[in-house]
């Protein structure tokens, strides 16, 4: 028997290719600042130096190595996709299946809530939880996780119910096996595919959250390394130091590009 | 992102839309109250400033302001006081330009509006087409690459497009302007970098639904009845295939929205997205609340309509 | 189809430049562009952009150091006590709506300068008269600086018609050479050639001022020709422009300084040993080279060389020294925690800084201190908000440490400045909870002395208290820029940044242009 899980022995090519570049992602991003260096410490005799031996991808417009930088911003935005999609997953799998279990008022208020979060872009979201907290990072995490709950509620209610009505679940409670017994039997085999893609898109739109966020200046405060703020703080330079901009854009182009592969199930024809 | 309503009429779906605009405006209300209270330094110095000005404030008129507002009682009675505040349209003056709240926010929800207008025009004259040719021909080589594309694009922020649009045209052309002053010419690199990812959404969506209708059951029966290829595609295809990609317009108004925030504060496009960065920066709470709560409500009251659309074009969902 | 659509208007761009208002060719358009926004209409508070593009007059002028000029003042002369000032009116001055203007107006003008903001708030004014075209100012003591605060825009003279029902300003009805067709708060507005100024005729005939906020959009549209006059460039971009020597560009050393303000009256701040050190920790020529691109601002002390008698010729200069700043401040008890932070009776040593993007430079300046401080076992928080932050902050005692460019020439005499940065209760923008009783005796014997060696040492007393205690740490001096396009002539600074002399400005000829 196939030890591999379902979805992996079905990936298509196009799921491979996303795949290994993820791979290589999360390896930059949890190794390479091992042994970059010290994203703050500044040079400010040797601005805006060419990619070196010392330096492989050169210093920014204060002496800062770069390959620190983008590595430590590649680590942050990690970080803040698993969390927060985790959370929302796992949050919105429990909250699903209690409101199909049970029904009735949870039922309603958890429907209720996931519309009054639906109405705000999350984005939005994400912006007014900042101001609550200037500067510190749980607004994130707290607003990334509750706009992105929604969708993982809503699918796993929706399918949850279908699923609970069925003769199996309906057979195993009459068995007497209890609620644990029947979630993992019968549920999590159906859901979790669905939550795998989700949860996919859920850090791709993590990673361009946090990304907008440094852009317009709204994110972690400085001078902590990130890539939406690593773009900003660049454009000025892109003349004289061209690499500075290309590689943040380069790396957040090329991590939400695998995602979307990874995520996008149609098979190519 | 939005669902269409499970609703079944369109009283079903405007009366659902209200409430979760009156929910929303509620929430963005009370976030805004603690935002205030989260503030450093006082709250009722900060409105006295504005008021009179930074020179002229004292701590008397931050005492008077304070009494007024009732910035000193329990914040279960001061969160009431906001909130009837609130309802009477009652926003309050900017923290940073002394200026009432809704006059900025008018001015500003017309740039936004005129952006957002180009892009989603210019998307829509060009992604539906592009996905309708292609959809017809599902399965051929161009669609291949066509559907390889949209995925990519679809998922690179719109604002990394235009950081690229910025450095290019306005530098090596050095004839678009890439400034902030809201006159014709300069709207175009903002809306490009926006409806380009829109493209590439109602692309996809349009292509799938086409697929689909040209393989289903009805459609084969019209061609067995004698129609010919051009009719059946103008009287079947369309209309069904119009149904999701109007359905699929709640979601492009999210990236709108999110893609709005990112480009307008990139251009200096002077709409509620770049307002709304500058409120946040300077601290400016009415600025805040009163931006939020335009753009949650736009964003309610579009999809009401989108909702209201779909339920026109596929009378199945009744 | 979307690459067609952008060459077409592409080609359109380049034969029309920046289309204006409906009526008129755009060839005649003087396109200024600068960061400050305009906040509002009244004169007290955005009304130096109004002064700038020459759509209103100020009391008097002020020549490039700063002596007094004739403007809407021809004359004037001063009692021999120093007590009573009398002025007499140009005559014959237009407002732009037709009317002419009588000495009401004025005395309206001067009356609202007297309050604060406005510069008058600070002249030991008694009364303030006016009969026929003169106008008598009566003094309680000496004031050897009326003149200068008579040169500041909030006394710029509007007309009646200005003001609407109420008192509050509806529209900006002036004296300049241009008056004022059309405001687009808070982006734009735009002046148009006044044909009842009694001066000579300006050459522009159409101008718009318009605020831009990104530093790099700026450059763009210098660079691209779509603005004629761009102020405030970030260095990076003026780096570009030098070395490509396009667009032109023009500059003047102005006495403005970027410093650091302190609350002296927080215990970690307190103590000049304090102060000293981390001032000894900033490496400002480092800064000057690699962020301001310009090794020669690099602040040896608070004036820069050109304010000539304040400058102060016999003081050390600022210099970097780490270890004498780590021994200072072991001196005073602090010592490295675990964390190599340093610490003193279990309090960190923990700063907020606060500073605003108006000027690109300072939140860069604000990193570079921020990891400076870090290297010494400072820990800092940089906060970067409005610029309105920091008065706020001094006012509601929460301002730990601020960083900001200050201009000692607002008023183009230092003294006010420093009279309201530095005196007995400090000033938004100067010390905070520090106050130097002789330095207080110094500035306000300068308020009456005239012209003389005595007032001259006085001004170098000043510069040596200062550099003494530090209030405030120097940084950085700095150096007006501005970037020109080859379509105007003509065009230079004004070190005061009254004006940004529109009316002198000539478009260029063919041969000026072709270059």
């Amino acid at each position: 028997m196939n030890s591999l899980p379902v979805f992996v022995r079905r990936a298509s090519r196009q799921q491979v290719i996303g795949g290994v570049i993820i791979v290589c992602l999360a390896l930059f991003a949890v190794v390479v600042p091992l042994f970059a260096g010290d994203p703050l410490t500044q040079d400010l005799d040797h601005t805006l130096a060419w990619p070196s031996v010392s330096q492989p991808m050169g210093t920014d417009h204060l002496g800062r190595s770069v390959l620190a930088r983008l590595s430590n911003a590649a680590r942050l935005s990690l970080s803040v996709a698993l969390i927060s999609v985790a959370t929302a997953a796992l949050s919105g799998a429990a909250t699903g299946i209690l409101a199909a279990w049970r029904g009735g008022w949870s039922e309603r208020v958890l429907v209720a809530i996931g519309d009054v979060v639906l109405a705000v872009p999350g984005l939005l979201l994400v912006i007014l939880m900042t101001v609550l907290a200037p500067g510190e990072s749980w607004p994130f995490y707290v607003g990334l996780s509750a706009a992105m709950w929604v969708e993982h509620f809503r699918i796993v209610r929706a399918a949850s119910r279908s699923l609970l009505a069925s003769p199996q679940v309906e057979a195993s409670r009459l068995l007497g096996f209890g609620p644990f017994y029947i979630v993992r039997r019968h549920l999590a085999p159906e859901l979790a595919p669905m939550l795998a893609t989700l949860t996919i898109f859920g850090a791709a739109t993590a990673v361009v959250s946090l990304a907008t966020l440094g852009l317009v200046g709204l994110g972690v405060r400085p001078p902590t390394p990130e890539l939406g703020r690593l773009i900003i703080e660049s454009l000025p330079h892109y003349r004289e130091a061209p690499w500075l901009v290309s590689a943040p854009v380069a790396l957040l182009a090329i991590t939400v590009v695998a995602l979307a592969l990874v995520a996008d199930r149609e098979e190519s024809l | 992102m939005g669902y269409p309503s499970t609703g079944r009429t369109i009283a079903a779906v405007c009366a659902r839309r209200l409430t979760q605009a009156v929910l929303v405006a509620l929430v963005v209300s009370t976030v805004s109250f603690f935002m205030m209270r989260a503030l450093p330094g006082d709250p009722a110095f900060r409105i006295a400033a504005a008021r009179y000005g930074e020179d002229l404030v004292s701590a008397a008129a931050a005492d008077q302001v304070r009494t007024e507002l009732g910035l000193d009682q329990p914040w279960p009675r001061a969160l009431g006081d906001w909130m009837a505040r609130s309802v009477r349209f009652d926003l309050g003056v900017s923290f940073v330009t002394g200026a009432p709240v809704i006059r900025e926010i008018q001015e500003q929800l017309g740039h936004t509006l005129v952006l957002s207008a180009v892009a989603m025009g210019a998307s829509l004259l060009v992604g539906p087409v592009l996905g309708a040719f292609i959809g017809w021909r599902a399965g051929s080589r161009l669609d291949r690459v066509v559907r390889l594309g949209t995925v990519l694009v679809k998922a690179v922020p719109s604002f990394l497009l235009g950081v690229v649009f910025v450095m290019a045209f306005s530098i090596q052309f050095a004839s678009l302007p890439a400034a902030g002053h809201a006159d014709a010419t300069s709207v175009i690199l903002p809306a490009l970098t926006l409806a380009v990812g829109l493209v590439a959404g109602s692309c996809r969506i349009t292509r799938d639904a086409m697929h689909r209708v040209r393989d289903s059951e009805y459609f084969m029966f019209a061609r067995t009845k004698g129609l010919s290829e051009r009719d059946t595609f103008l009287h079947h295809a369309v209309r069904n295939a119009a149904a999701p990609v109007v359905a699929y317009l709640g979601v492009q108004l999210v990236f709108l929205i999110e893609g709005v925030i990112a480009v307008e504060t990139l251009f200096a496009w002077p709409g509620i997205g770049h307002a709304l960065v500058h409120a946040v920066f300077g601290r400016d709470i009415p600025m805040i609340q009163g931006t939020a709560l335009v753009m949650a409500l736009m964003f309610v009251s579009l999809n009401a309509m989108i909702d209201v659309a779909t339920l026109a074009i596929d009378p199945r969902r009744r | 189809m979307f690459v067609l659509t952008i060459a077409a208007l592409s080609a359109c761009g380049r034969s029309h430049p920046e289309s204006a208002t409906a009526a008129g060719d755009s060839e005649d358009m003087l396109q200024v562009v600068g960061p400050w926004e305009i906040v509002s209409i009244d004169p007290l508070r955005s009304g130096y952009l109004f002064t700038r593009m020459q759509a209103t007059e100020t009391f008097l002028d002020a020549a490039d150091d700063g002596s007094p000029r004739p403007a809407v003042a021809r004359d004037w002369s001063v009692s021999s006590d120093g007590l009573t000032w009398r002025f007499e009116l140009r005559p014959n001055i237009r407002f732009h709506d037709g009317t002419t203007l009588v000495v009401a107006d004025v005395l309206a003008a001067l009356e609202r300068a007297r309050h604060p903001p406005g510069s008058l708030a600070l002249a030991p004014i008694a009364s303030i008269e006016g009969a026929g075209s003169t106008i008598t100012i009566a003094l309680r003591t000496p004031f050897a600086q009326l003149p200068a605060l008579l040169a500041h825009s909030s006394t710029q003279v509007l007309a009646p018609s200005s003001f609407g029902p109420g008192g509050a300003i509806t529209t900006i009805v002036g004296t300049g050479p241009y008056r004022v067709v059309e405001v687009h708060p808070p982006q734009s507005f735009d002046v148009v050639r006044f044909d009842g100024w009694d001066g000579p005729r300006p050459a522009v005939e159409r101008a718009r001022y318009l605020a831009v906020a990104r530093s790099e959009t700026r450059g763009l549209l210098a660079e691209s020709g779509q603005a004629d006059v761009v102020f405030t460039l970030d260095p990076a971009t003026l780096v570009r422009f030098k070395v490509s020597q396009r667009p032109a560009l023009v500059a003047v050393t102005m006495p403005r300084s970027i410093v650091l303000l302190m609350n002296a009256g927080l215990s970690a701040l307190s103590d000049i040993g304090t102060r000293k050190a981390l001032s000894l920790a900033i490496d400002r020529p480092a800064i000057a080279r690699a962020v301001l691109r310009d090794p020669e601002m690099a602040a040896t002390q608070l004036f820069p060389p050109t304010l000539r008698g304040w400058y102060a010729t016999h003081v050390a200069p600022l210099v970097t020294d780490v270890s004498e700043a780590d021994r200072l401040l072991r001196e005073v008890g602090w010592t490295r925690g675990r964390d190599s932070m340093l610490i003193r009776d279990g309090q960190p040593f923990h700063l907020e800084l606060r500073t605003f993007p108006d000027r690109p430079e300072l939140p860069i300046i604000a990193t570079v201190i921020q990891e400076q401080f870090r290297r010494l076992g400072v820990r800092l928080d940089v906060q970067i908000g409005n610029s309105g932050d920091i008065p706020l902050g001094h006012r509601d005692g929460s301002l730990q440490l601020g960083l900001s460019a200050r201009t000692y020439t607002t008023v183009p005499d230092p003294v006010g400045t420093l009279l309201q940065d530095f005196g007995p209760s400090g000033g938004d923008w100067g010390a905070m909870n520090w106050s130097n009783a002789e330095l207080t005796d110094v500035l306000n014997e300068l308020s009456i002395v005239p012209e003389s060696p005595q007032r001259d040492a006085l001004k170098q007393r000043a510069a040596e208290i200062l550099q003494n205690e530090l209030p405030v740490i120097p940084i950085a001096w700095y150096r007006q820029t501005a970037a020109v396009s080859d379509r105007v002539a003509g065009v230079t600074l004004d070190p005061l940044e009254r004006s940004y002399r529109i009316a002198q400005i000539t478009w260029a000829t063919r041969q000026q242009a072709a270059r």
